[in-house]
């Protein structure tokens, strides 16, 4: 499943620029630390948090993830959406908890190997 | 130039997980007594007994900074520390407009908040919940009480939780912190530099933490040396600047 069926499957808000985002998603990571994803998270995996701060940019394209998936309504930082658009790293924004979109992005099989 | 022993991170009994011992007479008594001659009182998001530490450090001849561990919206611990009472005053509306939305505290779960005063004599109990994260950004809370004159450091930045450079992964140079707060359980890291490229390469300072009287004695201290214990000299000390120095990893040897 690539970056644009999970955005439509699960009615994500584009916040960056990107248009067309066929990328695969290879799995998924779910968390707030950052110092944690760092460690953990992997090349092509989609991310899940409700950190808005810019930092998640520079992260999710340092380890190049396929996408960001803000959750909960954070606020997003225009400082993070022009670094991800510098780096052309999709994020998203969703009123859904991390749960629940972690939840959907399994049921729709996107799991780690 | 003068030498001071600073501790820049000390909680009272307002703090819900400090001891009640920490009364801020107490505090300074024994900051007198063991040779720390400059201290912070910084309780989470409240100031309410920093009048009774400044009274206390009067009596005692330690200079107290007025300070607070802000605990910013991406849920890592920031101290803010001033030279004044009114700067502090200032600042806690900005804190208290930030955190209007929590519940009260309850204190069952997460401890008593008192306030006291220069006597150790009850004055009130804060009934708001002072754990938690406000609503104000890293970057906001640094930016908004450097404006005011404070001296800014990120806390306990080597720990798993509540630390900027853990909920972050990184600290970006476009935060103007002055230093960031290294813990005893790390003290290693001050010769290591481990972490110094992920902190950016900011100055590192050692502070107790205390919340009991026993941590707060044993805790790291740090060295200064100052021309006047102020705000902007402390800042000229950590950047090396002018003849000031500061040099953290110092323990209190006779107990």
């Amino acid at each position: 499943m690539n970056v644009n069926q999970i955005a439509k499957e699960l009615q994500l808000t584009r916040v960056t620029k990107h248009e067309e985002a066929e990328r695969e998603i290879t799995g998924g990571y779910t968390s707030d630390l950052l110092s944690n994803v760092m460690g953990q998270a992997k090349d092509g995996m989609v991310w899940v948090t409700m950190q808005g701060h810019h930092n998640i940019a520079a992260i999710g394209s340092l380890i190049g993830l396929a996408a960001i998936i803000v959750s909960g309504g954070t606020n997003i930082e225009e400082e993070t959406i022009t670094r991800a658009d510098e780096n052309e790293l999709p994020i998203f924004s969703t009123d859904m908890s991390s749960y629940e979109v972690t939840g959907k992005l399994y049921a729709l099989g996107i799991v780690n190997k | 130039m003068k030498t001071f022993i600073g501790d820049f991170h000390v909680h009272t009994l307002l703090s819900p997980c400090a001891e009640v011992e920490m009364t801020p007479h107490h505090i300074v008594m024994r900051a007198a007594q063991y040779g720390i001659s400059m201290l912070a009182i910084t309780d989470h998001n409240a100031s309410g007994n920093i009048l009774a530490a400044l009274e206390a450090g009067q009596k005692y001849g330690v200079k107290v900074l007025p300070g607070m561990e802000v605990e910013c919206a991406e849920e890592a611990h920031i101290i803010v520390i001033f030279d004044t009472w009114e700067q502090m005053t200032g600042w806690q509306k900005i804190i208290d407009q930030a955190r209007s939305t929590l519940p009260p505290n309850n204190e069952k779960k997460f401890g008593k908040q008192f306030v006291v005063d220069a006597d150790d004599n009850f004055i009130r109990e804060e009934k708001r919940m002072l754990f938690g994260a406000c609503q104000l950004k890293a970057a906001d809370v640094i930016n908004q009480s450097k404006s005011r004159g404070a001296l800014v450091f990120a806390a306990h930045v080597d720990r798993p939780s509540y630390s900027l450079l853990g909920q972050l992964g990184f600290i970006g140079e476009d935060l103007q912190l002055d230093a960031v707060e290294i813990s005893r359980q790390s003290i290693g890291e001050l010769k290591e530099k481990k972490l110094k490229s992920l902190v950016g390469n900011r100055p590192y300072m050692t502070n107790s933490d205390g919340h009991t009287i026993l941590d707060f004695i044993q805790g790291p201290k740090n060295i200064l040396e100052l021309k006047e214990p102020s705000i902007e000299e402390i800042k000229l000390a950590l950047a090396g600047k002018d003849g000031r120095k500061f040099t953290p990893g110092y323990y209190i040897k006779e107990m």
